[in-house]
């Protein structure tokens, strides 16, 4: 393989990365509903109607629950632990654990640390 | 009845004294006879005043008997109050009682429960082409946790291995007498979470290098072998020091996750600059003369930068990162440099897809020049619980595949193709297979056939 071949191997596989990168972030975006405008979904208003003063248009953030990043997170590196097969107390060392190796933000760890100690084992 | 006794004794004497007063209307009356009756008169009227008598105490005693009856009808509805109250203390114990205990807050003067061990183990059967089939106690390897207060946490891994007595100049070669375990530190760090955004780790500290080495090995992945160029070509570990951590955007679960570290970095297995000699996990800080020392003159330093984000609903995420690290690998006269980079991505969607896939592109000097090295995988995996099939265990069952490949900037590259499944007996008890189709231009390196059973604990 000449030189020429290999760049253009690097090349190709470079363009390729970033074309799934780039194809995955902006589907994603897109498609995000946790993002959602209501502006988009605002019901239709017929012409010449008395339109009363709208404010301005607000993003309305769905906040997470524990349960709901529980499901987030865990999931993506392995199968779900269920909440009862630890007690409280180990579950806070766990999420520590959790919290350092796959940077899961201090915030949310603590939502989903609450999750788990109240439907633990005990 | 004794009112009724009086009216008629006093009737009874009105009837005599009117039958007298007739008789002595009629005739005369004598002294003996008036006598006589005047005595039963007496006697009447005295009786008269006994029944009287008798009626008052007979009285006394109904009213007494009354005034009874009302204090033990009092005194029945105080004890019925009384098991009233007391049936309804019983109920609401009874109902406290059927509750769940209130948590109590953990103590944590007091109570030591911050000591942990995760983990995992497999066991293995392997069947490379050209060679025995065999089983194989591959690994165990847990992991301790201890736990210091909120913010402290001690984490060391291990991995136990056995194999037969290790003797590389056994003729013919591996039959080396009986057997030997080894028994590694994987990884050794004490993490300290300084506040909600920056985390510091020291130690044996498994390099952000890409996410496959930290989130990726064992039992954690689906296939049971690493990706080639992730063995290869970039450190797993590094002893040194790093800040870590993330910071959330907003309440919908994006974050920007970081981390820099400065570790000892790879080194010269020979002391040489020789191209082969690259050492990517030898240096450790003590020497195998007891010497306290790093091998080479100044430590390599790196990071990584992530950025996270969920979509759609749970289950939907895709995670993005760019990691690097660069230092001295030698200690020769003309010092050389060693330089890699890592772009990584990993995309769920839905609980039944994912896709993780990695860049790696390393650089280094040598005696002989620069050689450059590069690989990658894309893996993707599939549960068919997603297809809604009503057959018999195909809910358990996940499809997975990767592709891999490497070049060593030294010897011709090598590619993988890896087809495989996972059957989940439980959530943590796995059955996993592959089949890996090898091209190499090394006739050692053949295709293989692995069975694996996982448990993660």
């Amino acid at each position: 393989m000449t030189m020429k071949q290999k760049k253009n191997r690097n090349l190709r596989t470079c363009a390729t990365l970033v074309a799934l990168a780039a194809v995955a972030w902006f589907g994603s975006v897109a498609a995000n509903p946790l993002l959602a405008d209501p502006s988009t979904n605002a019901p239709a208003v017929s012409e010449g109607a008395i339109q009363a003063p709208t404010p301005p248009p607000a993003q309305i953030v769905h906040k997470l629950t524990g349960a709901e990043l529980y499901s987030i997170h865990c999931n993506r590196c392995h199968p779900e632990r269920y909440p009862t097969e630890r007690t409280a107390a180990t579950w806070k060392t766990i999420m520590l654990h959790m919290q350092v190796r796959a940077q899961i933000p201090v915030a949310q760890s603590r939502l989903i640390l609450k999750y788990l100690q109240d439907n633990s084992g005990r | 009845m004794k009112t009724n006794v009086i009216r008629y004794g006093m009737a009874a004497t009105t009837g005599l004294l009117c039958l007298a007063q007739a008789q002595a209307a009629r005739a005369e009356v004598s002294d003996a006879d008036f006598n006589a009756l005047k005595e039963l008169v007496g006697q009447l009227s005295q009786e008269v005043h006994d029944l009287q008598t008798t009626n008052q105490v007979q009285n006394q005693k109904h009213q007494l008997d009354v005034q009874q009856i009302q204090d033990l009808q009092t005194k029945l509805a105080q004890t019925q109050q009384t098991a009233t109250e007391a049936k309804q203390k019983s109920d609401e114990v009874a109902e406290v009682q059927s509750q769940p205990p209130p948590r109590v807050p953990i103590d944590e003067a007091t109570v030591n429960h911050n000591f942990q061990m995760l983990g995992d183990a497999e066991f293995q059967y392997d069947k490379t082409s050209g060679q025995n089939g065999g089983f194989l106690l591959a690994d165990f390897a847990p992991i301790f946790l201890y736990r210091g207060g909120d913010n402290i946490l001690f984490e060391a891994g291990f991995d136990t291995i056995l194999q037969n007595g290790s003797n590389p100049n056994s003729v013919p070669p591996g039959h080396d007498m009986g057997y030997g375990t080894t028994f590694n530190l994987s990884f050794a760090q004490l993490d300290y979470v300084m506040n909600d955004y920056m985390t510091l780790c020291a130690g044996e500290l498994l390099l952000p290098l890409g996410t496959y080495t930290e989130r990726g090995a064992g039992w954690l992945n689906l296939i049971p072998d690493n990706p080639l160029a992730v063995d290869s070509l970039i450190p797993a570990t590094g002893v040194g020091a790093e800040l870590r951590g993330s910071v959330p955007f907003g309440e919908s679960g994006q974050y920007l996750e970081y981390a820099v570290y400065g570790v000892n970095g790879p080194s010269s297995n020979d002391g040489t600059g020789s191209p082969t000699s690259l050492d990517l996990g030898g240096n450790v800080g003590l020497r195998n003369n007891n010497a306290v020392a790093s091998l080479n003159g100044n430590p390599s330093g790196g990071g990584r930068l992530g950025y996270f984000m969920p979509f759609y609903k749970p289950h939907y995420d895709v995670e993005l990162g760019v990691s690097g690290m660069a230092g001295q690998w030698d200690n020769t006269i003309n010092s050389h440099m060693w330089a890699g980079g890592v772009l990584d991505a990993a995309l769920d969607l839905g609980i039944n897809f994912k896709f993780t896939g990695e860049y790696i592109m390393t650089q280094y000097g040598s005696d002989a020049g620069e050689v450059t090295q590069q690989g990658w995988f894309a893996q993707a995996s599939y549960r068919l619980a997603g297809l809604n099939l009503e057959l018999p265990g195909i809910n358990n069952v996940q499809l997975v595949g990767r592709y891999d490949s490497v070049h060593d900037g030294i010897n011709p590259r090598v590619e993988r193709y890896t087809a495989g499944f996972v059957y989940y007996i439980s959530n943590t008890f796995l059955v996993e297979g592959d089949y890996e189709f090898l091209h190499s231009p090394d006739p050692t390196q053949v295709d293989d056939f692995l069975l694996q059973l996982s448990y993660g604990f």
